[in-house]
Protein backbone atom coordinates (compact mmCIF):
# COMPACT_ATOMS: atom_id res chain seq x y z
CA UNK A 1 0.00 0.00 0.00
CA UNK A 2 1.06 3.29 -1.17
CA UNK A 3 2.53 4.97 2.27
CA UNK A 4 1.34 8.65 0.96
CA UNK A 5 -2.28 6.96 0.77
CA UNK A 6 -2.59 5.80 4.49
CA UNK A 7 -5.16 7.76 6.78
CA UNK A 8 -3.54 7.54 10.45
CA UNK A 9 -6.01 6.02 12.94
CA UNK A 10 -8.13 4.19 10.30
CA UNK A 11 -6.25 2.23 8.21
CA UNK A 12 -3.33 0.47 9.77
CA UNK A 13 0.28 0.35 9.26
CA UNK A 14 1.03 -2.01 7.61
CA UNK A 15 4.94 -1.65 7.58
CA UNK A 16 4.83 -3.46 10.88
CA UNK A 17 4.22 -6.65 9.21
CA UNK A 18 7.73 -6.98 8.70
CA UNK A 19 8.95 -5.13 11.79
CA UNK A 20 6.44 -6.54 14.48
CA UNK A 21 8.83 -7.25 16.94
CA UNK A 22 10.32 -3.39 17.09
CA UNK A 23 7.07 -3.09 18.83
CA UNK A 24 7.66 -4.95 22.27
CA UNK A 25 9.71 -1.70 23.01
CA UNK A 26 6.53 0.57 22.89
CA UNK A 27 4.65 -1.74 24.46
CA UNK A 28 7.19 -2.53 27.26
CA UNK A 29 7.56 1.00 28.12
CA UNK A 30 3.55 1.90 27.90
CA UNK A 31 2.98 -0.89 30.60
CA UNK A 32 6.18 0.21 32.74
CA UNK A 33 5.07 3.84 32.97
CA UNK A 34 2.15 3.01 33.80
CA UNK A 35 2.98 -0.06 36.41
CA UNK A 36 5.22 2.38 38.08
CA UNK A 37 2.96 5.15 38.46
CA UNK A 38 0.80 2.79 40.66
CA UNK A 39 3.83 0.74 42.31
CA UNK A 40 6.19 2.76 43.46
CA UNK A 41 6.39 4.78 46.95
CA UNK A 42 7.65 8.02 45.81
CA UNK A 43 8.08 9.08 42.20
CA UNK A 44 11.48 10.60 42.62
CA UNK A 45 13.53 7.87 40.46
CA UNK A 46 10.10 7.38 38.53
CA UNK A 47 12.12 7.17 34.86
CA UNK A 48 14.64 5.25 36.05
CA UNK A 49 12.54 2.84 37.08
CA UNK A 50 10.73 2.75 34.36
CA UNK A 51 13.47 2.26 31.98
CA UNK A 52 14.63 -0.87 34.27
CA UNK A 53 11.26 -2.51 33.78
CA UNK A 54 11.17 -1.87 30.30
CA UNK A 55 14.58 -3.43 29.77
CA UNK A 56 13.45 -6.45 32.20
CA UNK A 57 10.37 -6.92 29.74
CA UNK A 58 12.48 -6.88 26.69
CA UNK A 59 15.14 -9.24 28.05
CA UNK A 60 12.18 -11.35 29.79
CA UNK A 61 10.43 -11.86 25.86
CA UNK A 62 13.92 -12.28 23.89
CA UNK A 63 15.18 -14.72 26.16
CA UNK A 64 11.97 -16.52 25.74
CA UNK A 65 12.15 -16.36 22.10
CA UNK A 66 15.52 -18.08 22.23
CA UNK A 67 14.32 -20.87 24.74
CA UNK A 68 11.28 -21.52 22.35
CA UNK A 69 13.37 -21.18 19.22
CA UNK A 70 16.46 -24.08 20.98
CA UNK A 71 13.69 -25.92 21.63
CA UNK A 72 12.30 -26.32 18.17
CA UNK A 73 15.09 -26.40 16.59
CA UNK A 74 17.22 -28.82 18.74
CA UNK A 75 15.23 -30.50 21.46
CA UNK A 76 12.15 -31.59 19.04
CA UNK A 77 14.21 -33.16 16.67
CA UNK A 78 16.17 -35.00 19.17
CA UNK A 79 12.49 -36.23 20.48
CA UNK A 80 11.21 -37.22 17.27
CA UNK A 81 14.35 -39.47 16.32
CA UNK B 1 -16.42 7.35 43.76
CA UNK B 2 -12.06 7.75 42.34
CA UNK B 3 -12.80 4.10 40.65
CA UNK B 4 -15.62 5.09 38.71
CA UNK B 5 -13.73 8.39 37.72
CA UNK B 6 -10.45 5.95 36.92
CA UNK B 7 -12.75 3.84 34.33
CA UNK B 8 -14.16 7.07 32.92
CA UNK B 9 -10.91 8.53 31.77
CA UNK B 10 -7.24 6.71 32.82
CA UNK B 11 -5.69 8.52 35.59
CA UNK B 12 -8.72 10.90 36.86
CA UNK B 13 -9.19 8.72 40.08
CA UNK B 14 -5.95 9.15 41.20
CA UNK B 15 -6.20 13.08 40.33
CA UNK B 16 -9.15 12.99 42.32
CA UNK B 17 -7.60 11.26 45.88
CA UNK B 18 -5.21 14.39 45.23
CA UNK B 19 -2.44 12.32 43.53
CA UNK B 20 -1.90 14.79 40.30
CA UNK B 21 1.65 14.18 39.51
CA UNK B 22 0.86 9.58 39.70
CA UNK B 23 -2.72 10.54 37.86
CA UNK B 24 -1.18 12.24 35.03
CA UNK B 25 1.58 9.59 34.74
CA UNK B 26 -1.40 7.01 34.87
CA UNK B 27 -3.05 8.83 31.89
CA UNK B 28 -0.05 8.92 30.05
CA UNK B 29 0.69 4.91 30.33
CA UNK B 30 -3.08 4.15 29.30
CA UNK B 31 -3.66 6.09 26.87
CA UNK B 32 0.45 5.72 25.24
CA UNK B 33 -0.79 2.22 25.15
CA UNK B 34 -4.57 3.13 23.59
CA UNK B 35 -3.56 5.49 20.79
CA UNK B 36 -0.32 3.62 19.98
CA UNK B 37 -2.79 0.58 19.18
CA UNK B 38 -4.99 2.74 16.78
CA UNK B 39 -2.14 4.34 15.16
CA UNK B 40 -0.96 1.04 14.60
CA UNK B 41 -3.92 -1.02 13.65
CA UNK B 42 -6.33 1.26 12.78
CA UNK B 43 -9.52 1.69 14.04
CA UNK B 44 -10.39 -1.90 13.01
CA UNK B 45 -8.17 -2.66 16.10
CA UNK B 46 -11.40 -2.48 18.33
CA UNK B 47 -14.34 -4.88 17.24
CA UNK B 48 -17.00 -5.56 20.13
CA UNK B 49 -18.62 -7.57 17.35
CA UNK B 50 -16.09 -9.64 15.51
CA UNK B 51 -13.32 -9.57 18.63
CA UNK B 52 -15.16 -10.30 21.99
CA UNK B 53 -13.00 -12.01 23.47
CA UNK B 54 -10.59 -9.44 23.21
CA UNK B 55 -13.10 -6.31 23.70
CA UNK B 56 -13.51 -7.18 27.22
CA UNK B 57 -9.78 -6.17 28.27
CA UNK B 58 -10.43 -3.47 25.97
CA UNK B 59 -13.40 -2.38 27.71
CA UNK B 60 -11.47 -1.41 30.87
CA UNK B 61 -9.91 1.80 29.04
CA UNK B 62 -13.21 3.33 29.45
CA UNK B 63 -15.56 5.48 27.40
CA UNK B 64 -13.29 5.84 24.68
CA UNK B 65 -13.49 1.85 23.91
CA UNK B 66 -16.46 2.56 23.29
CA UNK B 67 -16.30 5.29 20.96
CA UNK B 68 -13.84 3.63 19.20
CA UNK B 69 -15.98 0.69 18.49
CA UNK B 70 -18.89 2.77 17.22
CA UNK B 71 -16.25 4.08 15.02
CA UNK B 72 -15.24 1.30 13.77
CA UNK B 73 -18.60 0.08 13.06
CA UNK B 74 -19.39 3.38 11.12
CA UNK B 75 -16.38 4.19 9.29
CA UNK B 76 -15.06 0.56 8.57
CA UNK B 77 -17.44 -2.33 8.69
CA UNK B 78 -20.66 -0.53 7.23
CA UNK B 79 -18.22 0.38 4.24
CA UNK B 80 -18.38 -1.57 0.65
CA UNK B 81 -15.46 -4.17 0.51
CA UNK B 82 -13.40 -2.38 -1.48
CA UNK B 83 -13.38 0.48 1.19
CA UNK B 84 -12.99 -2.01 3.99
CA UNK B 85 -9.99 -3.81 2.31
CA UNK B 86 -7.93 -0.86 3.28
CA UNK B 87 -8.95 -0.27 6.40
CA UNK B 88 -9.04 -3.91 8.19
CA UNK B 89 -6.27 -5.02 10.44
CA UNK B 90 -4.42 -8.29 9.37
CA UNK B 91 -1.85 -10.97 11.06
CA UNK B 92 0.83 -9.33 12.85
CA UNK B 93 -0.41 -5.88 12.83
CA UNK B 94 -3.89 -6.47 14.21
CA UNK B 95 -3.23 -8.84 16.43
CA UNK B 96 -0.42 -6.44 18.13
CA UNK B 97 -2.73 -3.59 18.32
CA UNK B 98 -5.31 -5.73 20.09
CA UNK B 99 -2.74 -6.84 22.72
CA UNK B 100 -1.47 -2.66 22.89
CA UNK B 101 -4.95 -1.58 23.45
CA UNK B 102 -6.45 -4.89 25.54
CA UNK B 103 -2.66 -4.77 27.36
CA UNK B 104 -3.69 -0.96 28.39
CA UNK B 105 -7.16 -1.75 29.25
CA UNK B 106 -6.04 -4.47 31.57
CA UNK B 107 -3.42 -2.12 33.37
CA UNK B 108 -6.26 0.21 33.33
CA UNK B 109 -8.27 -2.56 35.40
CA UNK B 110 -5.26 -2.71 38.09
CA UNK B 111 -5.42 1.34 38.57
CA UNK B 112 -8.63 0.92 39.05
CA UNK B 113 -8.39 -1.31 41.63
CA UNK B 114 -5.45 0.67 42.83
CA UNK B 115 -8.09 4.03 43.21
CA UNK B 116 -10.71 1.83 44.69
CA UNK B 117 -8.16 0.45 47.66
CA UNK B 118 -6.04 3.19 48.28
CA UNK B 119 -2.94 1.83 50.10
CA UNK B 120 -3.08 2.54 53.77
CA UNK B 121 -0.53 4.99 54.19
CA UNK B 122 0.27 4.08 58.12
CA UNK B 123 1.58 1.09 57.16
CA UNK B 124 3.37 2.35 54.49
CA UNK B 125 4.59 5.75 55.62
CA UNK B 126 6.73 6.49 52.81
CA UNK B 127 4.45 5.33 50.16
CA UNK B 128 3.28 8.39 47.73
CA UNK B 129 4.50 11.12 50.21
CA UNK B 130 5.94 12.87 47.16
CA UNK B 131 2.52 13.81 45.63
CA UNK B 132 0.73 14.53 48.54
Amino acid sequence: MNLLAWIPFLEPMNVFHQWWYLLLLPLAFGLAVTYKAIRLPTLKSYWWQVGVMTAQIVCGVVALGVLVALFVQFAIPYLTQ
Amino acid sequence: MAALMAWIFPGLGHMLLGQRRRGLLIMFGILFLFFSGLLIGGLDAVDMKQDRIWFVGQAFNGPIAFVADFLNQAFIQNQPMDIRIHRVGLANVNWLAMLFITLGGLMNLVVILDAFYPPNRMDHPHRRSDDQ
